[in-house]
């Protein structure tokens, strides 16, 4: 039985379906790239199977559970980083890092923060202003969470964006160390060619039919 | 640390850095009070008469300006996902927003209000219910408010349409607050008043969390 099951699932905008339904189901030590044109709703599915919205239509389940009633196993095993990255920009790096994980109950000690801080390329950044800091570097913040969180499932919409060629490399080594350890990967992406290679399968969704 | 205690010190954290939503409200009322005097042109027994209206008036006004924030930076730097996506449950995190809010914004009115009393005449035996009132009273405002935030967080300038939505919902509080202080002026007991103030805080408490969780995940579908 797959850990993760999806069944005809479909997102609306409006009163519009966004794509065609699809399916699919992830077993531990799997990934899936889902991609697709602009606007045809890849952000709008990750948030549905993060859990932030609602699915239009379908069925998602977790270890055969039904998502849309039993959430709190998915939290606790599962970690969303989107587009907006969740830093403030008053807190300085450390405290991000820390205060975001400890709002969802994941006790960060300084140390650890600091390591993680430098494994992004963010060392002696520890105590600047999130706000000051330029776009890759906020991403790269966010991205810092990935090292601290010991959950098996991971939904990252377009994590590469933003990233300077090193930062992508330390972001593809860091995604295949997690899918060999048996780790999930849910991810969209821009520049589909290298992670193309890399996952298990890929979800192409095409516009629903009007 | 606790979910709860981790989301409150961070705001506090926050708020202490960003510095406006404590000052803002204060200099505020300050600015307003001072044009009474001018515009009304009487003595100091008009303005007895009229300072508990003012005061709470004012109090209220002035926690409008910053109930829009309890929520819309969250939403617009994402770290609403925070709280939204883990098994925490939502009204605690929003009790915990609420919290923050109030001690950052709602705390300083009411030590502020003495000030406000005293240029406007305000007779010396009402301090205490006017201070006590508002202590009162103020929570309620961001909790009220707490539910206007979330449902016009995704707004770019929700301001006017949560003042249209929260209002309404404000106006016993206003009631029953500048009641307890008009009796209290007046030599009365203020107590029935003050009891039904904190009702409404009580109601407050333990039903606009669910309301206002309800409305984040609304604002995010």
């Amino acid at each position: 039985m797959p850990i993760i099951t999806a069944q005809d699932i479909s997102c609306q905008r409006g009163n519009f379906l966004l794509f065609k339904p699809v399916s699919f189901s992830l077993d531990f030590g799997q990934s899936l790239l889902i991609s697709g044109p602009n606007g045809i709703g890849k952000t709008t599915v990750l948030e549905s199977i993060a859990g932030l919205r609602g699915l239009q239509q379908g069925r998602l389940s977790f270890k055969d559970q039904d998502l849309s009633k039993f959430k709190d196993d998915w939290f606790e095993n599962s970690l969303y980083i989107g587009h907006k990255t969740g830093n403030k920009k008053e807190l300085n790096c450390l405290e991000n890092l820390r205060s975001f994980l400890q709002i969802q109950g994941i006790e960060v000690l300084e140390p650890q923060a600091e390591q993680a801080l430098e494994q992004v390329g963010l060392a002696g950044y520890e105590y600047q202003m999130a706000g000051s800091l330029s776009a890759g570097q906020k991403k790269r913040l966010a991205l810092a969470r990935l090292l601290l969180v010991d959950f098996s499932i991971w939904i990252l919409d377009e994590p590469f964006v933003n990233l300077d060629v090193s930062g992508c490399d330390w972001l593809l080594s860091v995604l295949d160390n997690h899918v060999k350890n048996n780790g999930i990967l849910l991810i969209t992406a821009h520049d589909n060619k290298v992670i193309k290679n890399k996952v298990t399968r890929e979800l192409i969704l095409e516009p629903a039919e009007l | 640390m606790k979910p709860f205690l981790a989301l409150v010190k961070r705001d506090l954290t926050l708020g202490l850095r960003r510095k406006s939503q404590i000052y803002q409200p204060l200099v505020f009322q300050l600015l307003v009070v001072t044009m009474f005097p001018l515009g009304l042109g009487s003595g100091a027994k008009t303005l007895a008469l009229i300072a508990p209206a003012v005061i709470w008036i004012l109090a209220l006004l002035a926690s409008l300006l910053t109930l829009d924030q309890i929520f819309k930076n969250d939403y617009d730097d994402g770290s609403v996902e925070s709280y939204v996506l883990t098994s925490y449950p939502l009204p605690l995190s929003v009790m915990a927003k609420v919290m923050a809010h109030w001690l950052l914004s709602g705390l300083p009115l009411v030590l502020f209000s003495p000030i406000i009393g005293v240029l406007l005449h305000l007779p010396s035996s009402s301090y205490g219910i006017l201070m006590l009132s508002l202590l009162i009273g103020t929570p309620i405002f961001s909790f009220m408010g707490s539910i206007g935030s979330a449902l016009t967080m995704s707004l770019k300038h929700g301001g006017l349409l949560l003042t249209i939505l929260v209002m309404p919902l404000l106006t016993p509080v206003l009631i029953f607050g500048a009641s307890a202080v008009v009796e209290s002026a007046l030599g009365n007991s203020a107590a029935q008043a003050l009891l039904l103030l904190s009702g409404l805080l009580i109601l407050s408490i333990t039903l606009i969390p669910f309301a206002a969780a309800a409305a984040i995940k609304i604002n995010l579908e």
